[in-house]
């Protein structure tokens, strides 16, 4: 049953996906949309070849690099984002005056768009690397620590004192009561930072970015008016991100969702 | 009587730790430790607020622009997400054509498109209230199609034995049924507005914004300028969230009693 389901979403989703392309290149055919500002799909296919088989500096096909940046920086800002807002977060959920402290702190903060920051950041470290990781980090981590938080305070004082009442100790607790029993809201931090992250790390390339990154590459291709890289790396932006939110998915499976503490979520 | 005493408790346990905050802050950089070429005090970000804000309405005419593009995106993202949404939802196949790309669309940074925009339009408002509404649309049709397929399908037969017909079965079985989901699409495109007006206002802007006056301030190293923007962006995205769609949410969903919690 829940194969038949999968395969027919992947059906669909190419129906549909094909009906757009298909319409979307007869259109173009038809001159009714101009080609040179919106590509045609075959073009942007063509883009992505092309991309695909020039080579870096370092020797990787061209799209690689850029992707290959942009995934690096996310991977670093996102672990130390996780690191940071994790422990905070529980922290917070266990002592009410570090809660206290910084739960203003954060309502604040959290609003904030990522890229915001961005500008004061650059005349800070200036373009490049440290700019776009701290400006990411910052973007994941407040989301991660929020939720976290409101995990642990969510927890039930009762089943902490069942565990005590029966004997266990601290480390007892924390790893068989509160960790598991917060693991539903800490994922949906994990899932919103990851979100956050990306989409501000592609930003922030742009601003921000030299030579290296999707976010750079769509930027840069505005200047030589070449929409059909713009259109080529919009493509990209979806799958890659696709991919990473499959495997986070999957590891959601994995865990909670097979010991029975997921929760219901809006996208 | 207990309830505005217990009010002022909260706000001023709330403000506490960021008054500790902005004294250190302050007492740091009046100290020199930190360089306050590239760290304003918040004394100087205060008395730069007062500064563009008074005397010449800068800041007020800024924050407005802004506003305004936001109102327009994401008016227009409402006006057509809802009524699209409602429409992909009642369709069985239409839901499921939709609902992969719809997902994926959504996935993709807003502000990616506005490189785009800059080819097609140019730079102004046109593209900056265009990506807004991108930021938004995606979101409002995709959580108002959820809500919609998501009615008990036993309701609806059961207002159709009891002879309703089909504008009463919308409009008092469907569309109260998939409110809490349309609400929360709502409450997030806002969030998913905010932050695209920010970028947008960036990279399209020439005619003013926040995100403008941020970026603007960059050429100059004017800090102060830019945390001052900050600032500003941090407040409007709260009130807006807390204040206009959480008293939204309060008189509708909650008071019939179909809250459900989100981040």
């Amino acid at each position: 049953m829940k194969l038949k389901e999968s395969i027919e979403t992947i059906i669909y989703f190419f129906i549909s996906i094909g009906i757009i392309l298909v319409g979307w290149e007869a259109f173009s055919r038809l001159n009714i949309l101009s080609p040179s500002l919106i590509s045609r799909p075959s073009e942007i296919f063509a883009v992505l070849y092309d991309l695909l088989s020039k080579t870096a500096p370092s020797g990787m096909p061209l799209l690689l690099a850029h992707i290959y940046s942009s995934l690096y920086r996310l991977l670093y800002a996102y672990l130390i984002a996780l690191a940071i807002g994790i422990g905070l977060g529980i922290l917070m959920g266990q002592n009410d005056k570090v809660y206290w402290f910084f739960e203003p702190l954060i309502t604040l903060a959290l609003p904030i768009p990522g890229i915001a920051w961005a500008p004061i950041f650059m005349v800070w470290l200036g373009f490049g690397d440290p700019t776009i990781l701290t400006v990411g980090v910052l973007a994941a981590f407040f989301p991660i620590v929020y939720n976290t938080a409101a995990g642990v305070r969510s927890i039930k004082k009762e089943l902490i004192w069942a565990a005590q009442s029966m004997g266990a100790d601290e480390k007892t607790i924390f790893f068989k009561v509160l960790l598991p029993a917060s693991l539903g809201y800490i994922f949906t931090g994990i899932k919103l930072g990851l979100a956050r992250g990306w989409r501000t790390i592609i930003a922030v390339e742009m601003i921000a970015g030299t030579l290296w990154g999707l976010g750079f590459m769509i930027y840069d291709a505005r200047e030589y008016l070449r929409p059909s890289i713009i259109y080529a790396g919009i493509i990209v932006l979806a799958v890659t991100y696709f991919v990473i939110e499959g495997l986070i998915k999957l590891l959601e499976k994995r865990t909670i969702e097979k010991w029975g503490m997921v929760r219901k979520e809006a996208i | 009587m207990v309830a505005p005493k217990l009010r002022l408790k909260k706000l001023l346990r709330f403000l506490f730790p960021i008054l500790v905050l902005l004294i250190l802050w302050e007492l740091l950089v009046d100290f020199k430790i930190l360089n306050p070429k590239l760290l304003p005090s918040p004394s100087n970000i205060a008395v730069t607020m007062y500064q563009l804000s008074i005397p010449n309405f800068l800041l007020i005419i800024y924050l407005l622009r802004s506003l305004y593009r936001l109102a327009i995106g994401y008016g227009i993202g409402i006006a057509i997400g809802i009524p699209l949404g409602i429409l992909m939802g009642t369709s069985k196949h239409l839901y499921k054509l939709v609902s992969p790309v719809l997902s994926m669309l959504i996935s993709i940074p807003t502000i990616a498109w506005v490189p785009l925009f800059l080819i097609i339009i140019g730079i102004g408002d046109e593209t900056i209230i265009l990506t807004i509404f991108l930021g938004c649309f995606f979101c409002i049709v995709y959580n108002t199609m959820h809500g919609v397929r998501s009615v008990n399908k036993e309701l609806i037969w059961a207002a159709k034995m009891t002879g309703a017909n089909r504008i009463t079965i919308f409009a008092k079985v469907i569309l109260p049924g998939a409110l809490v989901s349309i609400i929360t699409g709502l409450r997030l495109a806002i969030g998913y507005s905010w932050r695209a007006l920010v970028g947008a206002e960036m990279l399209a802007s020439i005619t003013g914004g926040i995100g403008f006056m941020i970026y603007a301030a960059r050429a100059t190293f004017a800090t102060n300028i830019m945390f001052t923007g900050l600032f500003i962006i941090a407040l409007g995205g709260l009130l807006i969230d807390r204040f206009i769609l959480g008293t939204v949410e309060k008189r509708t969903v909650e008071k019939w009693g179909m809250i459900r919690r989100i981040e």
